[in-house]
């Protein structure tokens, strides 16, 4: 399968555990793509229970599985959907009437409740309910999909990219990709290749000669220094811009807007965009212009719409299987897009078993049942957990990353199993440098770490140090002021200042 | 509101300079330092159970918040962390005495000279360590006998144009009602009538033992005796320094108390050297102050600095001619209230007093001066050199007579 | 209590101002929100290191730097006050032993092997020089903040000045199993003890060779640095030096440490932990500062003030969510302010931003001034980064400038006063 994102590494896993000889190709680092830049809430379908009945459905199915077979991804928070005093209370009777017609569970609360819950909420709210939402952590999820495919059997190559499909006739036999890392071209012989491209999965359908029409929409996110709320707040409206906060580790993340792009890997963030979503953040959260925000990044939305569309909030979040046999006459190749991380599991079960019809192989899916590596225990992730790992003290292994609670131990063990000299790949595995400091103190220390632990050429070792760098200040740049731009200031004495990066041969 | 402090984490740029002036994680690694609890830990917690162990090591002394640069509530913050900490565990039966030395002192005192020996009997200590986890070393004061409030309700001050309100606090009455007469009789030298309303605890040790809900009560309770006197803009002036910041900033601050009352007591609250000085400066303090020849080497308790009023102390004493006042530079003796005194804390807290205890005996004064009494406990205990509280030299200087523990 | 001058920021530049004005017998009061800049740079003296490529000397290379730069603070200063200013500060603070001048600037070793070029240098880091060429080895002690072998790599490569030099690296771990503080500032405080010395020097003789002078993180102790260096270079029988590293900086500390208690001895105040919230003026002149620590605000009166509370790194200026930039206590104007509407920061980190120069312009006396040029206030003057038109993590001019810039305020003001 194409795309290592939460689609594509639940196609890897699915299929690996049906017996499939599986390989999974991704251009770049597992959910590089829209998985790693969303939220991160697990929707319990109350967002679409008025707009998108469908979709609401299917979120509230998988929200109920994931919780069962994810659980070590999920942090239970629980969702409210507020009427804010900008909002029409008489839309909290449309949203739970939405809400029971598509079995998303619902229940008014007193705003007194509610307030107590999330005491940094607007004082003038109105009215309140509660739903089962929950914040999930993407790469944890994705790489326990991906640990899991393996452990059956799949392989996994990252950092390939596929320059082409392989044909013979109207079949689709495989692909031809290209180690990004070292160069190396390889085709990859297949009975059945599944596109799980995502906003990528137009450009990867038009290598076999297939239209398919994907429209990325643009959606931008802010991640806040602290969780100014424990829950997720979600407005209680007809969606639209800016109008969830998710708690997810140690930050919160308010989002997001929605805007059609041609390019999903042209996403610009505009300072319009950021003041837009600051003025949002306000009416969820009073002063929220003077809390902390960490960083803003862009994720593009696969959206699969049959026509062309202006609006593309008025496209449907639920899921599109294509089956090119017949769209296009085309054997061989699987195309699933849409949906939303939330599906991702129905997305792929309905894609390996489109690949298995073809296949002529009758087996099914388990991932409903399953627990993912992690998972067995069925816990939930708790947000102290790294705290207390580290509690009472004394510890003797160091702590690198101050900011996320990454020790020497936990990095060294990371660099080793993933073999890259890239701190970014570090980065979305254990969240180095993704606290407040955004790497001012980790990065040095994480570089010469790296530099020993991989035996790199010191120009390696730079070059990754002033990526990181570039990488982290494109996310940071766009949103600096307050109490992120001292930060900023220190981090540049420290690179610029005290180490004299700027100097580095790469 | 509690919110308030949480929010301060977001200043934290992780300088460090914090955990540099620490002066108890550089004394114990069982503390892993003001940023590591403070503003780091905080992003960790909020949800579900408290799994904090280690802000318990942390004192409440409050240095990091007066060093960072930045104004990261950070004491405040591990001090709201704590309470979660002993809410959640349960405080034990040690803490709940240590921290109602109001109740302590209403004990003690009737029987005050057999209380005495038994603080001072060594097989009695070494039981008190074992049953209750008070250290055996541990510097307690001994009770009085006659409290400052049986002496305030005898004493009649003289009627004069301006009052003032005295609040004595728990040690004062108990253990050292000499000082409280010094206040009083240095600030009607000063043409000041002295009212010393109905008062109890200010509830400071039961909120650094972690016992919010008991700290509020005592809190609210002494601040409706004290309210209507800062209504009709009568100053409250303090000796103990701990406890005027309690009604200063702390009540509102870490306790989350906004009543009103509390508003209005805490702006007129004043510590004793900060009003003394006022006056001085608006040229209303009597200076027919006699030289004293003595070398009088002045620590400033770690309260007394989070009070951010510089240390009044040093110029007032400078009015006294003869008198060398050596400004010491130690950060903090150690005992933060109770905290030197349990056992599993004593050690640190002897460890972080040591550079102040050098510094004192290398001084070689003739007495130290320190705010706080149980700093100046802990300074008897550590350095075994006499100290009094500033006012008790303006006091000699003033020729009211050797009251008190002067001398 | 009025004092003559109160200076607000205990950063090089206000304490050099303190300094410089209460060692003239002024009456002087720093007031401080926290402990700054000192801790978190090293304590050398950068003047001018990069304009752009390495400066040899400052002395030469300020004249052409200033006219180039008619807006940097530097172009505001007397010729002669940065010499003058700096051969103070290496005579006013013996404890730290500044060793160089404005004619030559040290190359020094930064902490991952770059090369950095400074004016006055303690004498704990000057054998770290780079210009003689010559063998290097690097010590790791097991710090987290240092890493010796990607130092090594790098500085191998250098060719500072032109001059080859080798350098390795030496891991060398010592007998510090329970110790609580594992930070640059601990294990500097470690090392004053002899025992801790005695297993470094015996583990680390047997493996360095003849000609090589050896570099450790700054950790050679802490109120006894002066010492602990020098018993190291004895025992070792080479030249020792220090390179700095991150946070906390040692060197800082001790820098921060003999200015304030040269600032007590000389009869000033530091008030460390009273952030100046506002101020009284009245007919152009800043009357007293006030703070708010609790419920009920003071005041401080003084005759003269000086602003020393550091740019957007310390919040001396603030950067609102609106792209609104203010300087923190007075209000006073800004210059060198981006475009409205226009970018603060360019894509790429390192670009010249179009917020870096930001600040509080000044006139040759060192006091804010406004579009027109006029004194705000005739009895205030700014130093360090709160002055715009400097870019001093670029130029390698930070502490170069704090000093100019606080010793150029005081005498400003010493020279108003007479």
């Amino acid at each position: 399968m194409i795309g290592g994102g939460s689609t594509g590494a639940g196609v890897a896993r699915d299929a690996a555990m049906r017996g499939l000889r599986t390989v999974l190709v991704e251009r770049k680092d597992l959910a590089d793509g829209t998985t790693g830049r969303f939220h991160g809430l697990l929707h319990s379908g109350g967002r679409y229970a008025v707009k998108d009945p469908d979709a609401a459905k299917e979120c509230i199915a998988e929200n109920v599985i994931l919780r069962r077979t994810a659980s070590d991804c999920i942090e239970d928070t629980g969702g409210l959907f507020v009427c804010t005093p900008w909002d029409d209370p008489a839309f909290g009777d449309e949203f739970v009437a939405g809400c029971r017609a598509t079995g998303v569970p619902v229940e008014e609360i007193r705003v007194a409740e509610a307030l107590r819950r999330a005491p940094r909420l607007h004082p003038g709210t109105s009215r309140a309910f509660t739903v089962p939402d929950a914040a999930i952590d993407p790469w944890k999820l994705v790489w326990g999909c991906a640990r899991s495919a393996e452990e059956h059997g799949a392989q996994i190559l990252l950092y390939h990219r596929v320059l082409g499909l392989e044909r013979d006739g109207r079949r689709v036999t495989g692909a031809l990709v290209r180690n990004e890392l070292t160069g190396e071209e390889l085709r990859i012989h297949a009975d059945v290749v599944i596109n799980a491209a995502g906003a990528w999965a137009g450009q990867i359908a038009e290598l076999a000669g297939c239209r398919v029409n994907v429209l990325p929409g643009k959606g931008i996110m802010i991640a806040m220094n602290h969780r100014l709320v424990n829950t997720v707040v979600n407005r209680c409206k007809m969606p639209a811009d800016g109008d969830i906060i998710v708690p997810i580790r140690t930050v919160c993340v308010v989002g997001t807007t929605d805007t059609r792009v041609a390019d999903p890997d042209e996403l610009e963030v505009t300072q319009a965009e950021v003041g837009e979503m600051l003025d949002e953040g306000e009416k969820l959260v009073p002063s929220f212009r003077r809390a902390r925000a960490l960083r803003v990044w862009a994720g593009a939305r696969p959206l699969f719409s049959l026509e062309e569309v202006s609006d593309t909030r008025e496209v449907t979040r639920s899921h599109a299987l294509l089956d090119h046999r017949e769209r296009d006459g085309v054997e061989g190749l699987v195309t699933i897009t849409g949906g939303k991380t939330t599906t991702f599991r129905l997305m792929a079960e309905v894609a390996v078993d489109a690949a298995c019809e073809q296949l002529g192989v009758d087996r099914s899916s388990r991932t409903a049942e399953e627990p993912l590596p992690g998972s067995e225990d069925g816990r939930f992730y708790f947000l102290g957990s790294r705290l207390r790992a580290r509690e009472p003290v004394p510890q003797t292994d160091e702590i690198i990353c101050e900011c996320e609670l990454i020790t020497r131990e936990r990095l060294e063990e990371t660099m080793r199993r993933r073999g890259s000299a890239n701190l970014d790949d570090i980065r979305r595995t254990l969240r180095l440098g993704m606290g407040p400091c955004q790497g001012g103190f980790c990065t040095y220390r994480a570089t010469g770490i790296l530099h020993a632990v991989e035996r790199l050429d010191h120009r390696a070792a730079n070059a990754s140090l002033v990526s990181f760098l570039q990488e982290r200040w494109k996310g940071v740049h766009p949103i600096l002021y307050g109490d992120q731009v001292r930060q900023a200031r220190l981090d540049d004495w420290i690179f610029q200042g005290l180490l004299g990066v700027q100097h580095l041969p790469t | 509101m509690t919110e308030l402090v949480r929010d301060s984490l977001d200043h934290c740029v992780k300088c460090t300079i914090c955990e540099t002036f620490c002066p108890y994680s550089r004394a114990t690694p069982l503390f892993p330092g003001p940023k590591y609890v403070g503003p780091q830990a905080e992003r960790y917690r909020g949800s579900g159970a408290s799994v904090d162990a280690s802000v318990d090591y942390c004192s409440g002394c409050g240095i990091c918040t007066q060093v960072c640069p930045q104004g990261v509530k950070i004491a405040e913050i591990n001090s709201q962390a704590r309470a979660r900490l002993w809410e959640e565990r349960g405080i034990p039966l040690r803490n709940q005495l240590i921290a109602r030395p109001s109740v302590l002192g209403r004990l003690g005192t009737p029987v005050a000279p057999f209380a005495n020996r038994t603080l001072r009997s060594r097989p009695l200590r070494l039981l008190a360590e074992r049953l209750l986890g008070i250290h055996r070393d541990a510097p307690v004061p001994q009770f009085a006998g006659r409290t400052f409030q049986d002496w305030a309700r005898e004493h009649r001050s003289p009627v004069a144009e301006q009052s003032v309100v005295y609040f004595h606090g728990c040690g004062t009455n108990y253990y050292e009602p000499g000082v409280g007469q010094m206040v009083v009789e240095v600030l009607e030298h000063n043409g000041f009538n002295v009212l010393v309303p109905p008062q109890d605890c200010c509830g400071l040790p039961l909120q650094s033992n972690g016992n919010f809900r008991a700290a509020r009560i005592y809190v609210r309770h002494l601040v409706a005796n004290l309210a209507r006197y800062a209504r009709d803009g009568l100053p409250i002036v303090a000796n103990a320094t701990s406890c005027s910041l309690m009604l200063k900033r702390e009540a509102r601050e870490i306790l989350g108390v906004r009543d009103e009352d509390v508003r209005v007591v805490s702006e007129a609250t004043y510590d004793v050297c900060e009003f003394l000085l006022l006056l001085h400066e608006r040229g209303e303090l009597r200076t027919d102050l006699q030289p004293l020849a003595l070398t009088v080497p002045y620590h400033a308790p770690c309260q007394q600095r989070g009070h951010g009023i510089g240390k009044p102390a040093l110029d007032l004493l400078a009015l006294i001619q003869d008198l060398r006042v050596i400004e010491l530079d130690a950060d903090c003796c150690g005992i933060a209230g109770t905290y030197g005194l349990k056992k599993e804390k004593y050690e640190i807290s002897m460890a972080v007093g040591e550079p102040l205890f050098n510094a004192l005996r290398e001084a070689g004064g003739d007495l130290a001066a320190c705010d706080s009494e149980t700093c100046r406990w802990q300074i008897e205990h550590g350095a075994a050199v006499h100290a009094v509280h500033p006012v008790e030299l303006l006091h000699r200087a003033y020729g009211l007579g050797p009251n008190g523990a002067a001398g | 209590m009025t004092y003559d001058t109160i200076v607000i920021g205990a950063g090089v530049a206000g304490l050099t101002a303190a300094l410089r004005l209460a060692d003239e017998g002024k009456r002087v009061l720093v007031m401080a929100k926290g402990v700054g800049s000192t801790h978190l740079a090293p304590a050398t003296i950068d003047v001018l290191g990069f304009d752009p490529g390495p400066v040899a000397s400052p002395a030469e290379a300020l004249p052409a730097f200033t006219s180039a730069n008619p807006e940097h603070p530097y172009a505001r200063l007397r010729p002669g006050l940065i010499a003058a200013s700096v051969e103070w500060f290496k005579e006013r603070l013996p404890a730290i032993g500044y060793q160089g001048g404005l004619e030559e600037n040290f190359l020094l070793p930064t902490a991952v092997g770059a090369v950095k070029p400074s004016a006055l240098v303690p004498e704990t880091m000057a054998a770290g020089d780079l210009r003689t060429g010559g063998q290097y080895a690097f010590v790791g002690l097991g710090l987290k903040d240092f890493y010796p072998a990607y130092l090594a790599a790098n500085l191998a490569q250098a060719q500072p000045d032109g001059h080859a030099v080798s350098a390795r690296s030496i891991e060398v771990s010592l007998p510090l199993a329970g110790r609580p503080d594992g930070s640059s500032a601990g294990l500097a405080r470690m090392l004053e003890e002899p025992s801790v010395r005695d297993a470094l020097v015996r583990e680390l003789s047997r493996k360095l060779e003849r000609d090589e002078r050896v570099g450790f993180p700054a950790v050679l102790g802490l109120a006894r640095a002066g010492e602990v260096w020098r018993e190291l270079e004895t025992r070792l029988a080479r030249p020792v030096f220090e390179v700095a590293t991150l946070p906390p900086s040692v060197s800082g500390i001790r820098l921060y440490n003999a200015m304030s208690s040269a600032l007590r001895e000389a009869g000033g105040r530091i008030h460390v932990g009273e952030p100046v919230v506002g101020a009284e003026t009245s007919g152009g002149r800043v009357e007293a500062v006030i703070t708010q620590p609790t419920a009920r605000a003071s005041t401080y009166r003084a005759d003269t003030f000086v602003l020393a509370t550091g740019g957007l790194a310390s919040g001396g200026l603030q950067l609102d969510s609106y792209g609104g930039v203010s300087e923190s206590v007075f209000g006073l104007p800004l210059a060198d302010t981006p475009p409205p509407g226009g970018p603060r920061f360019l894509p790429d980190y390192f670009a010249e931003h179009p917020l870096n120069r930001v600040g509080v312009a000044v006139d040759d006396r060192f006091r804010p001034i406004d579009a027109g040029g006029q004194a705000v206030y005739e009895n205030l003057h700014a130093s360090g980064a709160t002055v715009a038109g400097a870019y001093p993590w670029r130029e390698a001019s930070g502490n170069g400038l704090s000093l100019a810039t606080g010793y150029a305020a005081a005498a400003a003001i010493l020279e108003g006063a007479s």
